[in-house]
């Protein structure tokens, strides 16, 4: 197998398995905000930002990997 | 419901769809897979200095906000002491844009306090950017109208039919083109995403500073604990070093979130048009609009959110 096969499994595995804990996560995230809503639907707002935010900071994990998948493929 | 739908304007879009459609299929017009680089390339040269297609776009991307701000306050009156009362009634555009400043600021009140007056104007100017900058890149002929110019030595080329780039190979002797487009979406170069984080982060110590002059600084070098002994004091020295690190990383991830998601929701438009044309593409067009004014929102949002915890002391969360 050639260096650029390689390259591109090593690149699809980075983002592939990078990007599963972060799935996992931010399927937590919004599973648990939808039923703080659905408890208390006044304080959708609030939640739906912090929720937002959650997600951003579990969503980063995934960019690195990104980061990674793209270092391989085109640097 | 259904019926509104059958305009003549939505016909004549249709038809024209169905045109452009069959056109390209008589003529027999392939263009080559999507190139994708992952940095900007330079259109034009002004001096010595290389401008790129996302420099370019991003000062287009001013002007548009420029002209915007201008459209808004257009019709404010000058002398506002007198002014009817029916004259400071917004209309129109200017009534949104101010529905939407307004949404934003009671939002950033919300987290910030009394701070909001410093925040906002740098938030949302950020917001704003961000969003057009995302966008920009879904508009049609952003992307796809170029220069073709002769690929780096090593690189394939392909040949060209009058201005239009097909999908044949360059025959061998001649050289073939690549295409260097126009615009390129801001947000999609790793240069604007980081000088935005910069500014972000360079922010967020300067109204530390602001609001509680060099005691901004005991976050990152903390002797405090060396008052309960030599170990305390140690740990407290190692959580200095780690807030250091942890603002350096918010670069890292400020930059990357917003150039990795635009750059990756353009590659997927592209690769979906490619594999799927002109159906499939259509609701993942609605994704990225989504996800543009999403990561513009968080990159917004997370600013805020630094900002404002730059102010308060340090420890102070922990016992009031």
């Amino acid at each position: 197998m050639d260096v650029e096969g390689l390259k591109a499994i090593g690149a699809a595995l980075a983002i592939g398995l990078g990007a599963l804990g972060p799935g996992i996560g931010i399927g937590i995230i919004g599973g648990k905000a939808m039923e703080a809503m659905g408890r208390n639907p006044e304080a959708a707002g609030n939640i739906r930002t912090n929720m937002i935010l959650g997600i951003v900071f579990a969503e980063a994990v995934a960019i690195y990997a990104l980061v990674i998948a793209l270092l391989l493929k085109f640097v | 419901m259904l019926k509104k739908l059958f305009t003549v304007r939505n016909l004549v879009i249709l038809l024209l769809v169905v045109a452009l459609f069959v056109v390209s299929g008589l003529l027999g017009l392939k263009v080559p897979p999507p190139e994708v680089s992952l940095a900007a390339e330079p259109v034009l040269h002004i001096g010595g200095f290389a401008v790129t297609n996302a420099l370019l776009t991003a000062w287009i991307v001013m002007i548009i906000l420029v002209v915007a701000a201008l459209i808004t306050t257009r019709h404010y009156p000058k002398d506002l002491d007198n002014a009817k009362n029916s004259d400071l009634v917004p209309s129109g555009f200017s009534n949104f844009v101010e529905w939407m400043v307004e949404g934003f600021y009671g939002f950033s009140e919300s987290v910030a306090g009394k701070w909001v007056t410093k925040f906002f104007p740098i938030i949302m100017t950020i917001f704003l950017f961000i969003v057009v900058s995302n966008w920009i890149g879904l508009i049609p002929g952003v992307g796809t109208i170029g220069l073709l110019e002769h690929p780096a030595s090593g690189a394939e080329g392909f040949a060209a039919k009058g201005a239009i780039l097909t999908a044949q190979p360059a025959a061998s002797g001649a050289e073939g083109f690549i295409l260097v487009p126009f615009l390129r979406a801001p947000s999609t170069d790793l240069n604007f995403t980081v000088a935005l984080a910069l500014v972000a982060v360079f922010m967020a110590q300067y109204f530390g500073v602001a609001a509680q002059k060099l005691g901004y600084f005991k976050k990152f070098l903390d002797l405090s604990g060396f008052k309960q002994g030599a170990f305390m004091g140690v740990i407290q020295l190692f959580v200095g070093v780690l807030e250091l690190i942890s603002e350096l990383a918010r670069i890292i991830s400020y930059s990357f979130r917003l150039f990795g998601n635009i750059f990756a929701g353009e590659v997927l438009l592209a690769v979906l048009a490619f594999l799927i044309p002109y159906v499939v593409s259509l609701p993942f067009l609605g994704l990225e609009l989504f996800v543009g004014f999403i990561q513009a929102f968080v990159f917004m949002m997370l600013a805020l959110v630094f900002f404002t915890l730059s102010t308060i002391r340090h420890g102070e969360e922990e016992h009031h």
